[in-house]
């Protein structure tokens, strides 16, 4: 306990000066990735594709340490285990005796940070379980299921002043920076959505089947985050506005019953069981300062993945598949009312984040997730973990992505009403500057 | 009555005698850029009689006058003291149908006073500003016989070749399997139209003093059919929500300078909206809605339990991606190949005419459009518009909903069913 305290202690007081000091002292690191006297120490809790895939980025890098893994499947925690060792690591303390045993491994660990990947019933439970033992935690999506756990997190963040978050997502991107530097003028309108055809993962027990309980049990728009994260600070919501209610409405459910009928036969309980999950569902969203946002949610259907498309009153940007990357700018684009390639807009505006940073040419990462190196949103983390602070996208931001959810499901079973949206902030989104804002303060200070 | 009217062709000489042997007479209500597009159709077809012409602005009145008689048919009668004198043409004339063009407002006013005068009356869009308006427009239809309908409304048939009426046909063959959602709109930056000195200044009034969804006709002729609303389903409910207001300010401040009252004229309508609306059978639409914000045109996406659909602009062509048929999983495809093999037989075996002019604001290029070539089928035989009455009112009812449902938090309004019960019979929207 000392220990623990002490190391805290140091965090606090000089933690903004360590990774500078290590930069300084270490030839040939990157900023903030150099080794540091003082190891970060992670748990993670679920590593199946996606929790695998953390846990080894996380054995990539210098400085960061795996003492503790838990995992109820004996392959996977095994496989992590081996992960660690064969990484030059001690062997880390095993955990999976039960479902709840991340609660053992909060309890008894010394840790920075849990990192959990489990499926999404106990990402509030295992934030708040390391939140109440002095940790930090960082989920995958989504971070709550129901509008309770959302406050819950807050208000034990308050407390205790450590933090659950979707903390691998990234609020600064060339977009913010685009609107930053006034190129769409002010924002109108967002649209995006999850629109990914997951019917083969709903029902594959090599995949993650416990989704289809989702389906069978709920009815909204129930995986918000994806493109959430990345709208929540193209229209400063709880930096400067904040959502104020929203209404969702579902189509009838039959796609699913279809599938299970054509893969596994008719007489299988699946093909007649009754779904709640409408096949698509759209979620409208209204900010205080009268912005909206379109939300779709479609994983039932066959598709390309969805379009996401920003409107601002000078400006409009557009992506996905089957359009690309396209802009269209009033004034400045060259023909009147004619998309062009964003591609140019975006390498100028790349975020200075982004620019600065480099990946490193590191072997090919194992999960789900791919690519080389250190992503960076696995450096930002680290480097909030060593200087002591909360993670790019903080709690609020978090609960406020992940409680759509929850609220789209309140909408739909009551005809489509209109549900306020709760003010997780408690009124402090009046003064909390715009993501692009703070960063460019911090920049000049 | 076509006793009277066989009479009055012979009378009218061999330019009016058409195939048929009866002549068709049309009247013209609002002569602007649309109406003196839809005159210029009109004047290309033999057999087609425009004995009345209507509009409060004298120059377009004696503009149309002139093309009616340079196309060697009798100097029209002409209608223009004061804004309704529609209503005396309706009165004395003998017509088989009244063209209306005029500025949103009047449609409704028009179509009844026609329909009351034993006349039938074709609208541009919005057929209905008010649910009233839309009740009555379909009590006075069942009343008198006489119909008014959006039956020249060209999205379905004639955009891109009719694409939209080969996808029609292509969902009629199976292949996207059952529509589950359909998302477009209209989405096109009117703001030059809408200012003072633009071509629809009117259009301005409307953003002052409405916030909804105001101009639904174009994309609903392509969810109606492909939805088969009022025809085996219906919409039931209705959610609406607008942005703040504040691109028209801005841009009266940008062209016509900060001190113009425009600057800072309050303006009712959101920069944008957008509509969900719920089908009886769980069917969903979006539409969108914004004519302040600068853009590119939008796109129309339609999601069938066996794939989906793509195309407007940013998308290049027209994209399909049809579940165990697309060569590659999840993967776009180009849709020309199946909308060409599915293509709706009144597409492929209309070979229209070429237009001995082209003038006026509308599609079609130099070909007589397919909306006409129907339409003056459609009065010679007899036959309904293939976008008939209820489906006119259900396009166009869907803005005064969404006003009703902006002004109250987007609270859920329920769709009327224009057909009482009629839907549940009617077959499957198709054009014949």
């Amino acid at each position: 306990m000392n220990k623990k305290l002490d190391r805290r202690t140091f965090i606090g007081v000089s933690g903004a000066g360590i990774a500078g000091a290590v930069a300084a002292t270490s030839g040939r690191s990157v900023f903030g990735q150099a080794p540091s006297d003082r190891p970060i120490r992670l748990g993670f809790v679920g590593v199946g594709g996606r929790g695998s895939y953390h846990l080894d980025v996380a054995l990539g890098m210098e400085g960061v340490e795996v003492p503790a893994v838990c995992d109820v499947k004996p392959a996977a925690l095994y496989r992590a285990k081996r992960w660690v060792e064969e990484a030059g690591q001690p062997t880390p303390n095993l955990y999976g005796k039960t479902p709840t045993d991340f609660e053992r491994l909060c309890a008894e660990e010394d840790l920075d940070a849990i990192i959990c990947c489990t499926s999404w019933k106990w990402h509030h439970p295992v934030g708040m379980a390391a939140m109440l033992n002095d940790k930090n935690c960082v989920n995958e999506v989504p971070l709550v299921q129901t509008i309770d756990e959302a406050w819950e997190l807050v208000e034990t963040h308050e407390k205790t002043g450590k933090w659950t978050t979707l903390g691998f997502k990234s609020p600064n991107s060339s977009i913010t920076n685009m609107i930053y530097h006034g190129l769409l003028g002010d924002i109108v309108h967002c649209e995006g959505g999850y629109v990914h055809d997951l019917r083969n993962v709903k029902f594959n027990p090599d995949e993650e089947p416990w989704r289809l309980q989702h389906s069978i049990d709920r009815n909204g728009n129930l995986y918000p985050d994806h493109p959430t994260c990345r709208m929540i600070p193209v229209m400063d919501v709880n930096h400067g506005d904040r959502f104020d209610y929203l209404v969702s409405m579902s189509s009838s459910a039959v796609m699913l019953n279809r599938y299970a009928e054509m893969m596994y036969g008719e007489k299988h309980p699946y093909a007649a069981k009754e779904m709640k999950q409408g096949d698509t569902n759209i979620t409208l969203l209204r900010t205080v300062n009268g912005k909206m946002y379109t939300l779709n949610f479609d994983t039932n259907t066959p598709h390309p993945r969805g379009i996401t498309r920003i409107q601002g009153t000078k400006g409009v940007i557009m992506s996905g598949q089957g359009v690309g990357s396209k802009i269209y700018l009033d004034g400045v684009s060259p023909e009147s009312h004619q998309w062009e390639d964003a591609a140019k807009y975006l390498e100028e505006y790349e975020h200075p984040i982004r620019k600065e940073y480099d990946p490193g040419a590191g072997r090919e990462i194992r999960g789900h997730g791919g690519g080389r190196g250190t992503p960076i949103s696995w450096h930002r983390l680290v480097l909030a973990l060593r200087e002591g602070r909360v993670s790019d996208f903080d709690v609020y931001d978090s609960a406020t992505s992940s409680v759509i959810s929850p609220l789209s499901e309140q909408s739909v079973a009551g005809k489509s009403k209109a549900v306020d949206f709760p003010d997780f902030t408690r009124g402090k989104w009046k003064e909390r500057l715009p993501v692009e804002v703070a960063f460019n303060n911090s920049r000049k200070g | 009555m076509s006793e009277l009217l066989n009479n009055i062709a012979a009378a009218a000489g061999p330019a009016a005698q058409s195939a048929g042997g009866k002549p068709v007479r049309l009247g013209f209500v609002g002569i602007g850029g649309r109406g003196s597009y839809h005159l210029d159709c009109a004047l290309g077809f033999e057999g087609v009689e425009v004995p009345a012409l209507c509009e409060i602005q004298d120059e377009r009145l004696q503009q149309a006058k002139s093309w009616v008689e340079e196309s060697g048919r009798p100097t029209p009668r002409l209608y223009g003291r004061g804004e309704k004198d529609f209503e005396r043409m309706c009165s004395e004339e003998e017509l088989d149908a009244v063209i209306c063009c005029t500025s949103w407002k009047w449609h409704t006013p028009v179509c009844l006073a026609a329909n009351r005068s034993d006349k039938h009356a074709v609208s541009e869009v919005p057929i209905a500003l008010t649910l009233d308006e839309a009740w009555e427009l379909v009590e006075t239809c069942e009343k008198t016989g006489k119909w008014s309908t959006l039956g020249l409304e060209q999205v379905l048939l004639e955009s891109t070749g009719g694409m939209y009426l080969n996808l029609l046909n292509l969902i009629r063959a199976g292949l996207m399997g059952d529509v589950v959602h359909a998302s477009g709109g209209y989405i096109h930056d009117l703001r030059r139209v809408k200012s003072p000195g633009g071509s629809e200044p009117w259009r301005l009034e409307h953003s002052i003093r409405r916030n909804g969804n105001l101009y639904p006709d174009h994309p609903m002729n392509r969810f109606i059919p492909h939805m088969d609303i009022n025809h085996g389903d219906r919409f039931v409910s209705l959610v609406s929500m607008s942005a703040r207001s504040g691109v028209l300010n801005e841009y009266a401040a940008a062209t016509l300078g900060k001190e113009h009252p425009l600057a800072s004229t309050e303006m009712a309508q959101g920069d944008y909206n957008a509509t969900l609306i719920q089908s009886e059978k769980g069917k969903v639409v979006t539409l969108n809605f914004d004519t302040n914000t600068p853009h590119p045109r939008g796109l129309y996406r339609l999601q069938g339990t066996n794939g989906v659909f793509i195309d407007g602009r940013g998308v290049g062509e027209s994209m399909i991606y049809l579940d165990g048929i697309s060569p590659e999983s999840h993967r776009w495809e180009p849709a020309a190949p199946y909308l060409e093999a599915n293509k709706h037989p009144v597409i492929r075996d209309y070979k229209p005419a070429e237009r001995k002019s082209v003038r006026g604001h509308g599609g079609g290029g130099s070909k007589v459009p397919l909306t006409w070539h129907l339409l003056i089928r459609n009065l010679r035989e007899g036959t309904t518009p293939y976008f008939d009455v209820y489906d006119s009112v259900t396009s166009s009812a869907a803005s005064p909903l969404s006003e009703m449902s902006v002004a109250n938090r987007s609270q859920m309004v329920e769709f009327p069913d224009f057909t009482r019960g009629k839907w549940k019979t009617r077959k499957p929207f198709d054009v014949s």
